[in-house]
């Protein structure tokens, strides 16, 4: 398996305000898969996401991805597994203000050795003919959009994607649905993406359920829909 | 792939055009400003230390009492020196300067002609070039002395008068009152000759390397020549004020100036550091997505670093170049202002622009670097939750409900911007600390020229020039014979004048400079000293015992000028004399002590001018206007410096309270907008987001004036006790820190109508918008 997740734990606060948010999440999954994190909120989801994006340590388990496991990683090595696997996208976008969407796109290609070309990320995107607006000259889609574009042009290994849609609209949601599809299935990339948007499951390979800290359902998608095909 | 985040600095640049422009002049003015001085002081030194050879400096000077006889002389130049004579004499002008006229000089202290030419008969005359600019004189002006007068033909520098000390033992030189000229050996003897000043040049035969073998050749040279000849003043050139303290004070004003400028420097790296930590607040999201990428905090600390790092060294380039042009003219013209100097030669000053463009770039780095990098230790999870602290669980302060809202709301602004603050409270200090120095100087300097005016012994004191022979035992016949002449010589009928009798110590105390002390013998009923002065009492004048620390019942040693032998007194008064530094006893205590007649005098006290004594007796006359020398000359020489200091100051309050206040608002922008949809008006927002930091400015200005004062009072003591002899006390003047409190309020007052106008352009949308 490429992703392997043991039986991660993860608590906040002390004494009697400590809350145990993972109380012991194992699964994994295969190179390319793309998997749905589903659950209410403060079902740890993002809590889950976080740690293994490496930017939050578990209390107690391991993460293993290729084979590299995260416990024994310093925060040096930790900093240059993301810079080397990880692509992250949030729901709010994130864009530097003052940048250009072809220059927030080329923030993320910095940080690889063999970027994917920035023009065909434009075009994949749809973001071709605002290459030279500025983050506050598009709408809420096109940011997300230029987000995803600065995720996956350093062509990751891994695509983290937290409530990507959760600030968007129905129609614009399903477009960048389409584009995470798209880049899942034209660049190869595994992605783990947390929702409450139930009908988001339909278009995963894989389906982890979370709720109160714990995994509720991993099933494998033996039919998907297309993003195309979702409703809600 | 270079990184794509620089590309936002531009941008950011224009973006925030506002603040940076503010730090850049600030910096750019500072920079050039001690560029210029350091260029010229450094291109001026070369000139002056090249002027040793190239004008062949004397290694110091004696004076004799009558001029010496061939084998005197020659006996001389046996003890291995070359000696040459430069005779002087001393005319008041018609002005009433005083003008010291030397022969033009063919061998020794050569003439630096700086304009016109030298003189060509007995009429003419140059003079020295500072002296002509404080005088206002030009070439073909006159200079006229009683019956006498010389047509100006040239400018000059002297070599040793570099700065005008009419006496080493001055306080001060007087660059106003006193000047040196050269006229043609013609005009020289046509000159009063029994006024000449028998004075002497020696050179040595070898050339002492350093200042502690001159200390040595010339400690070797005195007793063997006093063997040869009765010496009334032995000056090496490494004391001679005259020739040394213009060097001693570039130096000062080197460490002075960059002092004042790595001040500034770590001034606008804390005000940097505090808009750029801003901006990371304000980015905390951005910055927790691209740590979240995979950015390491090395790349993040490198790009918010950039910013100050370009600023300085944009002004850095931009205030050195203003340095070598515009500001070197001016400083040069400040020093042409004190020192009599020659001509110049702009020279490329490596060390200057390390000093002006290395030091504060490292300056701008280690500040910068340091504190930011702390800031970039959250972690990439707590920047992406818009957590900006480094404190995890940061307390909240809990303020009583008694307290009104707009009060405690106030009092949450003060606590959000506590670091804003301590940057105004330290910018403040060193502008209120310029400040209180350029405003309290001619405070000071007015108020001690008022003091000795008050205190004033007589209106005049006249210092008679006693006959060597009279006290000298081997020479019995010849000191008897001028001691008639001499009594006769200065026999007065003026009723006012009193006789006293006056020797020259001085101060042994090695951490102090040396000083001269006047030792006054003054009549038991006298009607000028204003004390009861008893046969065994030792009084010490206030200026004295202010600046050594001296009470009674304490004991001072003094020492005889050029020999070993010392004097112990117990102090058992002090007497209100600011004219200098002074011992007063009774006059036949001094005489027995100093193994004097019991009626011996060579000083007159009096309220009205003697003019029926021989002139040659008299050696200096203590007047309103000698005493008052030292700050009319202080307040020349810095009165520029002065007002450069107070622009600084206003300057550095506005840059800070703009600054600070606009971080204020734009970090609250989003409340500010929130609170305005809420309905709030610009009239109450200004009391929630304005007042509070009017309310810490006021506060902050008030904690600094005292720190200032207690500041500026130990350097004022520091630099009299080390830099000068004499004492000039500091004064505590409470209008002037009222003048400097209402002009920080004033300069704030306009930053509140700009912060004002900010608070109504805030847009209501602003805080419905995207992050974006």
């Amino acid at each position: 398996m490429f992703i392997e997740i043991q039986d991660i734990q993860k608590s906040f606060g002390q004494g009697t305000s400590r809350v145990d948010v993972l109380k012991g999440i194992s699964f994994s999954l295969d190179r390319g898969e793309f998997c749905v994190l589903l659950g209410p909120s403060g079902s740890g989801k993002s809590t889950l996401l976080n740690i293994i994006g490496g930017i939050d340590r578990p209390d107690a388990g391991d993460i293993a991805i290729g084979g590299e496991t995260m416990a024994s990683m310093k925060e040096k090595q930790l900093t240059l597994y993301r810079r080397k696997h990880l692509g992250y996208i949030f729901q709010l976008y994130n864009l530097i203000p003052n940048l250009t969407v072809r220059e927030n796109i080329e923030v993320g290609a910095y940080l690889s050795e063999h970027p994917l070309d920035v023009d065909d990320i434009l075009n994949t995107l749809g973001l071709y003919e605002h290459r030279r607006k500025l983050p506050s000259q598009l709408s809420g889609g096109q940011q997300q959009r230029t987000a995803i574009g600065r995720a996956i042009i350093k062509n990751p290994d891994i695509l983290l994607c937290d409530e990507p849609t959760g600030a968007l609209d129905y129609k614009t949601s399903k477009e960048i649905l389409k584009l995470i599809e798209t880049v899942n299935q034209k660049y190869g990339n595994t992605v783990i993406m947390v929702t409450h948007n139930t009908a988001i499951r339909d278009m995963a390979d894989h389906v982890i359920r979370l709720r109160d800290g714990v995994v509720r359902e991993n099933t494998v998608n033996s039919v998907k829909k297309t993003a195309e095909e979702l409703e809600w | 792939m270079r990184n794509p985040l620089r590309k936002r600095l531009l941008r950011d640049l224009a973006g925030d055009a506002g603040k940076y422009i503010v730090i850049f002049v600030l910096m750019v003015l500072s920079i050039g400003l001690i560029s210029g001085f350091l260029v010229a002081a450094n291109s001026m030194i070369y000139a002056y230390d090249e002027g040793f050879e190239k004008y062949n400096v004397e290694d110091g000077h004696f004076i004799t009492a009558k001029k010496m006889n061939t084998a005197q002389a020659l006996a001389v130049e046996d003890l291995g020196v070359r000696v040459g004579e430069e005779f002087y004499i001393e005319v008041e002008t018609d002005e009433s300067n005083t003008l010291r006229i030397y022969p033009v000089r063919e061998s020794v202290n050569l003439l630096c002609l700086m304009d016109g030419r030298l003189p060509e008969n007995g009429s003419e005359i140059v003079i020295d070039r500072m002296h002509a600019d404080n005088n206002k004189l030009k070439i073909g002006d006159t200079i006229t002395s009683g019956s006498r007068s010389w047509t100006v033909t040239g400018f000059v520098a002297f070599p040793d008068y570099s700065c005008l000390f009419s006496n080493n033992s001055d306080s001060m030189f007087d660059a106003i009152r006193f000047g040196v000229g050269a006229v043609t050996e013609e005009g020289f003897s046509a000159l009063d000759q029994d006024e000449r000043a028998f004075c002497y040049t020696w050179q040595y035969l070898e050339s002492p390397e350093s200042d502690e073998e001159a200390d040595r050749m010339s400690k070797d040279f005195l007793p063997a020549l006093m063997e040869e000849v009765s010496v009334r003043e032995y000056l090496p050139r490494y004391q001679n004020k005259a020739i040394t303290f213009t060097r001693d004070d570039f130096g000062n004003d080197r460490t002075m100036m960059m002092v004042l400028l790595y001040i500034i420097i770590v001034i606008m790296a804390f005000v940097m550091t505090v808009i750029v930590t801003s901006t990371i607040t304000k980015e905390a999201k951005v910055i927790g997505t691209l740590r979240a990428s995979g950015y390491t905090k090395g790349e993040l600390l490198l790009h918010y670093v950039s910013m100050p790092m370009i600023i300085t060294v944009i002004s850095a380039v931009i205030g050195n170049i203003m340095g070598y042009t515009f500001f070197k003219d001016f400083a040069a013209s400040m020093y042409y202002n004190s020192y009599s100097l020659p001509t110049f030669v702009t020279l490329w000053n490596a060390r200057a622009f390390i000093l002006t463009t290395v030091v504060p770039l490292v300056i701008m780095a280690v500040i910068t670097v340091t504190i930011l990098a702390r800031k970039l230790q959250i972690s990439p999870l707590r920047f992406l939750r818009g957590e900006t602290s480094r404190r995890k669980n940061r307390r909240t302060l809990r303020l009583s409900r008694k307290i009104p809202f707009f009060s405690r709301f106030r009092m949450r602004v003060i606590l959000q911007n506590l670091g804003n603050y301590a940057v105004i409270l330290v910018g403040f200090f060193f502008a209120d600390f310029l400040l209180a120095f350029g405003m309290l100087l001619p405070v000071i300097l007015n108020s001690f020229q008022e003091k000795i005016l008050d205190e004033m012994i007589a209106k005049y004191q006249y210092i008679l020039t006693v006959p060597m022979e009279m006290t000298e035992s081997e020479h019995k016949l010849e000191g008897l014979i001028s001691g008639v002449m001499f009594m006769r010589g200065v026999e007065t009928d003026n009723p006012d004048a009193e006789e006293f009798s006056v020797y020259s110590l001085r101060t042994t105390d090695a951490s102090y400079i040396t000083e001269d002390i006047m030792l006054y013998g003054v009549k038991d009923d006298s009607r000028y000293f204003r004390a009861d002065i008893g046969k065994e009492d030792v009084f010490i004048s206030s200026a004295y015992a202010e600046k050594f620390r001296i009470g009674p019942g304490d004991t001072v040693t003094l020492k005889e000028a050029y020999e070993d032998e010392t004097y112990t007194f117990e102090v058992t008064g002090i007497y209100d004399y600011s004219g200098g530094l002074a011992v007063f006893m009774d006059q036949a205590t001094l005489n027995r002590i100093m193994d004097m007649d019991a009626d011996f005098f060579c000083g007159y006290f009096s309220d009205t001018p003697i003019t029926d004594i021989d002139g040659k007796y008299i050696g200096t006359v203590l007047d309103q206007e000698a005493l008052t020398k030292i700050s009319r000359q202080l307040d020349h020489s810095f009165g520029d410096m002065m007002f450069i200091f107070e622009i600084f100051a206003v300057i550095i309050f506005f840059v800070l309270t703009y600054l600070m206040s606009k971080v204020i608002l734009e970090k609250n922008a989003h409340s500010i907008s929130m609170t305005k949809i809420m309905g709030y008006r610009n009239g109450e927002l200004s009391r929630l987001y304005i007042l509070p930091t009017t309310i810490m400015v006021l506060l902050i200005n008030l904690i600094c004036l005292p720190l200032v004062d207690a500041a500026l009072a130990r350097v004022w003591r520091y630099y009299i006790c080390q830099r000068m002899t004499g004492w000039m006390p500091y004064i505590r003047d409470i209008p002037s820190y009222i003048k400097m409190y209402l002009l920080a309020i004033v300069t704030y007052m306009v930053i509140t109508g700009i912060q004002y106008l900010r608070i109504r352009r805030i847009p209501m949308d602003q805080a419905l918008k995207n992050v974006e």
